[in-house]
């Protein structure tokens, strides 16, 4: 089993990628954004643990027509399918163009103000908690 | 125990584990002039080698950064064993311990947990009460910069943290509407995360990826609120050094341990005291692997209860998601609002004690994938992938459920025959499985949690009674108490059958609460400690 990341390895992803991430609900197929690219090395070099399933996955699927692909090796060999689908959406949901499209930042920096009151004291819903009063048992009496 | 007697090459206290007992310890002995060595099995984590900052950051959460020894598959990390379990022991193996990747949750128990024999007639009472502890708790908030809300009716009155809470956020907001509409307790929730620059580190920027390790350099972790101290203080902290056996005398006096360097050779450290602090299941295994003569069946073991009734928090959890956006990736995770309406017992709902509630944010848009593993292919991928983002991505949170498990001597840790850390050392084997009472309180919990997202406005829900992957909390394996029959050790940690070893971590725990219990181990730890300073006269050591 070949573990290089040749034309034909890129070829194959980009394939089934698109068939699990294909362009639909106004956003582009994984090929678009190119999950086929340099980030496929990078995923596979952070993730070595997942090398083994991807290659596997499509050293099987060589030759078939992109749906079938998907189709066979969801039944044959789930967890190589899975391989390649966690591939395929880390690199699809790292890109900037998929979070502009979904409205995801990534993880932000966005410190609070912490001299300011906050809206839940301001507006009066933590006063409710209060006005219902203590919920705890106390420690028995020895 | 006094310095000036001891032989060179013999510390005054030797404390195993860095993590967070280990580290309260380790910081008040140096302070106070003892000779310390910290022996750890990891090694040290720059912030700089976490990913929460960076676009890979789901994908590495998933190995290289997860909670669960088994994944990670370090070589500082030791396996566990568990097909006879029904949850996964999650740790993490480094100075600091667990609280580089725990979610800074900086709970108290409440009071009634302290005397769940006497209210509940089941389990034990503590040696001590929630008053006994409640300086220990002011004191640590304080050490770790706690974030929170004082005056939550949930507690007796008592200090409010030291700074202010963290924003609770869109989901914090959206859940506690639909409690009020309910007439049930919710609070701000405190996090060991600063809200404004303190003690060296930085303010909590809501990144959300505690979980993975802060990579601002702000979240709690006790490579940053007590190592720096102790170092100035002179403790002494060897890394890569994993222990194989507490080492005796002929008197049945702890003497030190034996340990292995990351080179393979076999090192000895011997000390007056020797304090243990490997969490609920490294500290039973310990004990366990040190046999002798004197203690063949294990360390402090004439009891028979090193290693069991462990309790390791089962977890269940309610997802909602709403129609409108609520930056759901936003930390603190971390807590925003928690509950505990339904905590304390009561006996018509068929089952005795309860749960904590917290809001945690749900991530980002890899994370929610995992659910979808085994689902038919056109269920999981192709449009549907895109469909099932746009509806639950950013629009959805957790009302998640800690339900206390009760001590059960049948679930425990003990020494697996075959499987071996990277040292050859055997490997702890879990042996865990939920009680009826447990089934019942979490049936029971998801109803109420159900309940409270469709008060919220959630427009679809989904449940998970039992998350495998939840055992943060590793509890009970060398429980404390009054009786050396029913006990390993004492109210101060010490071991009843050996009066110079202590155990300060989560082991000692005789019931778990409810609760997310680094707090309380930290608490536990600070009290003893501090009753073993005071008392260093009268300290027996071997001769």
């Amino acid at each position: 089993m070949s573990t290089a990341i040749d034309g034909g390895v890129r070829a194959a992803f980009r394939a089934i990628a698109d068939v699990l991430i294909p362009a639909a609900e106004g956003m582009p197929a994984a090929s678009e954004v190119d999950v086929h690219g340099p980030v496929l090395d990078r995923i596979i070099g952070l993730r070595p643990d997942l090398a083994e399933r991807f290659f596997r996955g499509i050293g099987a699927i060589a030759g078939l027509p992109p749906e079938t692909a998907a189709v066979q090796l969801n039944a044959a060999d789930p967890q190589a399918l899975a391989a390649i689908g966690l591939v395929a959406s880390a690199a699809y949901y790292m890109q900037p163009r998929v979070r502009e499209l979904i409205g995801y930042p990534g993880q932000e920096k966005r410190p609070g103000n912490p001299d300011e009151t906050p809206e839940y004291v301001a507006n009066g819903m933590l006063q409710q908690v209060l006005d219902r009063g203590p919920i705890f048992k106390p420690t028995p009496k020895a | 125990m006094s310095g000036a007697n001891r032989s060179p090459g013999v510390a005054d206290v030797l404390i195993i584990g860095a993590g967070a007992s280990g580290s309260v310890a380790v910081a008040k002995l140096a302070e106070a002039g003892f000779s310390v060595v910290c022996l750890e099995q990891g090694g040290h984590v720059d912030n700089g080698e976490f990913y929460g900052d960076k676009p890979e950051w789901e994908l590495m959460a998933q190995k290289r950064w997860h909670p669960n020894p088994n994944v990670r598959d370090l070589e500082n990390d030791y396996p566990c064993e568990t097909s006879d379990s029904d949850v996964n022991p999650l740790m993490y193996n480094a100075v600091g311990g667990s609280t580089i990747l725990y979610a800074a949750h900086w709970q108290r128990f409440m009071p009634s947990d302290f005397r769940v024999r006497t209210l509940d007639g089941v389990a034990d009472d503590w040696p001590f009460t929630y008053e006994d502890l409640e300086p220990f708790y002011d004191e640590m908030d304080i050490e770790m910069g706690v974030s929170g809300l004082g005056g939550d009716p949930a507690y007796p009155p008592g200090k409010a943290p030291p700074l202010p809470p963290l924003p609770i956020g869109k989901i914090g907001m959206k859940a506690a509407e639909g409690m009020n509409k309910l007439g049930w307790h919710w609070w701000p929730g405190p996090n060991a995360a600063p809200s404004r620059p303190y003690r060296g580190r930085n303010q909590c920027v809501r990144r959300g990826t505690c979980l993975t390790g802060c990579p601002e350099r702000a979240k709690a972790s006790m490579d940053h609120t007590h190592w720096p101290d102790a170092l100035k203080h002179g403790a002494k902290l060897i890394t890569g050094a994993r222990v194989r056996e507490i080492t005796v005398d002929g008197n049945g006096m702890a003497t030190g341990a034996i340990y292995i360097d990351r080179s393979g050779r076999e090192r000895r450290q011997m000390a007056q005291v020797v304090i243990v602090c490997a969490n609920g299941v490294g500290t039973p295994r310990l004990l366990l692997m040190s046999k002798s003569a004197r203690f063949p069946d294990g360390l402090a073991n004439s009891s028979g209860l090193a290693g069991k009734n462990l309790m390791m928090h089962p977890y269940a959890a309610v997802s909602g998601s709403f129609d409108e956006p609520l930056e759901s990736w936003l930390g603190p995770a971390g807590q925003t609002i928690q509950s505990m309406q339904w905590y304390e017992t009561d006996a018509s709902r068929g089952f005795v004690r309860g749960a904590k509630w917290q809001v945690m944010p749900s991530g980002g848009p890899l994370g929610m994938r995992a659910a979808y593993g085994g689902k038919p292919l056109d269920e999981a991928w192709g449009a549907n992938l895109h469909r099932s983002t746009r509806k639950v991505f950013g629009r959805s949170f957790e009302w998640g459920i800690i339900a206390e498990d009760l001590p059960e001597e049948t679930n425990q840790v003990v020494l697996d025959p075959s499987l071996t850390d990277s040292d050859g050392l055997a490997a702890p084997k879990i042996v865990y499985r939920n009680t009826e009472n447990t089934h019942r309180m979490i049936e029971f919990h998801l109803a109420r949690a159900k309940e409270a997202m469709a008060a919220a406005g959630a427009v679809s829900m989904s449940v998970t009674p039992l998350m495998r992957d939840c055992g943060w909390h590793l509890m009970g394996t060398a429980r404390m108490g009054t009786d050396p029959q029913r006990s390993v050790v004492n109210e101060w940690g010490q071991a009843h059958d050996v009066p110079n070893l202590y155990i300060y971590d989560g082991s000692v725990f005789v019931t778990s609460s409810g609760f997310n219990p680094t707090g309380t181990i930290c608490a536990i730890a600070l009290r003893a400690v501090k009753h073993l300073i005071a008392n260093r006269r009268n300290q027996r050591v071997a001769a």
